[in-house]
């Protein structure tokens, strides 16, 4: 504390003058005292200061990590600021993945199915290319299919 | 917003006064520790934001407000709440009072010897007895003003009462004090 407290001093003093006067002299000698505190004192009232500076210390950083910017938050994984324009693309790129993954496998069924088709369409085309064994005019199967066909 | 060091310096300077203010109050010095220890915690984590110069205000009325509150946890506001007129008397005899006090000071300043420095703590111990002894509203004045050094407005700010109270409680407290000390033939 810097401040003093203002005295008036004339030659007659008037009494707040004379209050003022002796209520700084009976402070200061008080203090004098306070001053020579027990030694016990003076280290639990430091003890009290540095506690307090500690939690002052850990409330200034609180305040920091809360106005601190959203990306810095996400990144600890926290999901209360995702709707900041930085959590959209955190948001974007954690989806891409997944979307390559399925266009991916529609890629794969697709391509598998083409494969088959072509499987399919080369044997077709074997058999009807080859030319026609004796054996199949005896099968009644075979038969039925040219008759059926003829209607 | 105060810096570290500000509020270190800060909670150093006021420590002791603070603990002493609230020992008069409380009568009980691990109660008063504990008091101050948790007005400095909640100036810290509370107030970190505010800027150095309204520390010293912020603390008191803190100090104060946790003191109230232990008395209402100990539920002995009342015990402690004197009656004012106990230390009653007329104006001019603690007018003259006073006047024969300051004429101690002005003699006694830069003249004491080995024997006197013996006496002088006996009679710093009286003098903070006689503080002590004030009733509560008139000592917290007192101490508000002359020893924390806040002018009225926030003595009356911490104290939550108006500014006339306040100087009606400082100067009962200044001549109840001059009463008393010059009752056990002391001069300040």
């Amino acid at each position: 504390m810097t401040k003093t407290t203002n005295l008036t001093y004339s030659p007659v003093p008037d009494r707040d003058g004379l209050e003022a006067r002796f209520g700084v002299r009976v402070a200061s000698m008080l203090g004098e005292r306070a001053q020579s505190a027990a030694p016990d004192i003076s280290e639990r009232l430091r003890f009290a200061r540095e506690q307090a500076l500690m939690r002052g210390q850990a409330a200034r950083r609180q305040e920091q990590l809360i106005s601190a910017p959203a990306a810095v938050v996400v990144g600890r994984g926290r999901s209360a600021t995702l709707a900041n324009h930085l959590g959209w693309w955190v948001k974007l790129g954690s989806a891409m993945p997944l979307a390559l993954l399925v266009l991916g496998l529609v890629g794969i069924a697709h391509v598998h199915e083409k494969a088959q088709i072509a499987a399919v369409a080369e044997v077709d085309a074997a058999l009807l290319s080859d030319d026609l064994p004796p054996a199949a005019y005896t099968d009644p199967g075979f038969a039925e299919y040219l008759k059926t066909n003829r209607e | 917003m105060a810096t570290d060091k500000e509020l270190s310096d800060f909670l150093k300077s006021v420590e002791k006064r603070a603990f002493k203010r609230t020992a008069f109050a409380v009568r009980d010095d691990d109660s008063a520790l504990d008091i101050v220890q948790d007005s400095m915690i909640r100036l810290a984590e509370k107030y970190i934001d505010r800027p150095a110069a309204e520390l010293p205000l912020l603390f008191q009325r803190i100090l104060s407000n946790a003191t109230m509150d232990w008395f209402r946890r100990q539920k002995v506001r009342n015990a402690v709440v004197h009656n004012f007129s106990d230390f009653g008397g007329s104006d001019e005899d603690g007018e003259f009072d006073i006047l024969e006090m300051l004429d101690g000071i002005e003699g006694n300043v830069g003249t004491e010897s080995a024997s006197d420095s013996v006496s002088r703590d006996q009679i710093l111990q009286i003098i903070e007895q006689q503080v002590g002894e004030l009733p509560a509203r008139q000592r917290e004045a007192f101490l508000l003003r002359y020893w924390e050094e806040l002018d009225v407005a926030e003595t009356a700010s911490v104290m939550g009462c108006s500014e006339g109270s306040v100087k009606t409680h400082c100067s009962r407290a200044v001549h109840a004090l001059a009463k008393a000390l010059k009752a056990k033939g002391i001069a300040p």
